[in-house]
């Protein structure tokens, strides 16, 4: 029972993710693949988090912490260079 | 499976499906700004949610800090980027979806500068030196909601031209006698600003400048 739910759960977050790849490479637009960058960042840390309570590990969460932080930047910088290109 | 597992699962399978959710939307989404919206509320909304759930299984207090400050830093840094791309995609001309009927920032920006400005008319005031173009709002006890602008006779009593009146965000330009004012609309009018005061009698308040008209 329990299995089945774990498979649910990674599942459910990978199909996400494969959406946000389409988007990704579709664009059109170079705003529309920062923010598919910024939303596989969430997904990742969504993945991190699982597995931190999957295999028991608190550890895990600051590897979030530090995805959550550095996909900010990101998008912010590249929000100002895309800003100041035009 | 005790009750904390049942709840602890619950939510993660809550979380992930909200993570489904966000997929699905940018991937569907028309446009850039309505693709936003998934990323931003529905992803933002999963990973707390997820989050949530560590919090509950590990049941101990650094990692409960933990976990909280990473809903809080994502509560305030997903808006804060979704604005800061949203402004930028705007400005580089990333069109809108062709459903969408209301867009408040056309011709308000200055390309150059990205500066938001009321519009104006430029040199008016060097053809009509004693005027002034002023904004004014209709209060709710204003004797004039409710009328139409031919019963008010704005220009015999005190001298001012109505040149639009605001709605939300519907725009009557030029309107003509049959127009029908109601509370809570702005006028856009042209006047003698020393006579600007005698207003307040009307609409319940007095007129204030709009741009360098």
């Amino acid at each position: 029972m329990i299995e089945a739910l774990w498979i649910v759960i990674l599942v459910l977050l990978s199909l996400g993710l494969v959406s946000v790849f389409i988007r990704l490479a579709r664009g059109p637009y170079l705003p529309d693949r920062v923010i598919a960058l910024d939303l596989i960042s969430v997904i990742a840390m969504g993945f991190i988090v699982v597995y931190a309570v999957r295999f028991n590990q608190p550890a895990f969460l600051d590897v979030a912490i530090i995805l959550a932080i550095i996909s900010f930047l990101g998008t912010v910088a590249f929000a100002y260079y895309l800003e100041k290109r035009i | 499976m005790t009750l904390r597992e049942l709840i602890v699962m619950g939510l993660m399978l809550t979380g992930a499906f909200f993570m489904f959710l966000a997929g699905i939307g940018i991937l569907r989404m028309p446009d850039l700004f309505l693709r936003m919206s998934a990323t931003t509320k529905v992803a933002t909304l999963g990973v707390g949610t997820i989050l949530l759930a560590v919090t509950l299984y590990f049941n101990d207090l650094v990692t409960t800090f933990h976990a909280v400050a990473t809903i809080l830093f994502i509560f305030i840094s997903a808006p804060v980027g979704a604005h800061m791309i949203g402004r930028a995609a705007y400005f580089t001309g990333v069109p809108l979806w062709k459903g969408t009927l209301v867009n408040d920032l056309s011709g308000h920006y200055d390309p150059q500068t990205h500066q938001l400005e009321s519009v104006s008319i430029p040199g008016l005031e060097a053809h009509m030196p004693d005027l002034r173009v002023c904004k004014v709002r209709i209060s709710e006890t204003s004797p004039a909601a409710g009328k139409t602008l031919a019963q008010i006779e704005l220009r015999k009593t005190y001298g001012f031209t109505v040149l639009a009146v605001n709605r939300g965000s519907l725009v009557i330009s030029n309107p003509d006698g049959d127009v029908r004012l109601f509370a809570d609309d702005d006028l856009i009018l042209i006047g003698p600003p020393e006579l600007r005061d005698d207003l307040a009698a009307l609409f319940g308040s007095t007129g204030e400048d709009v741009g360098e008209g």
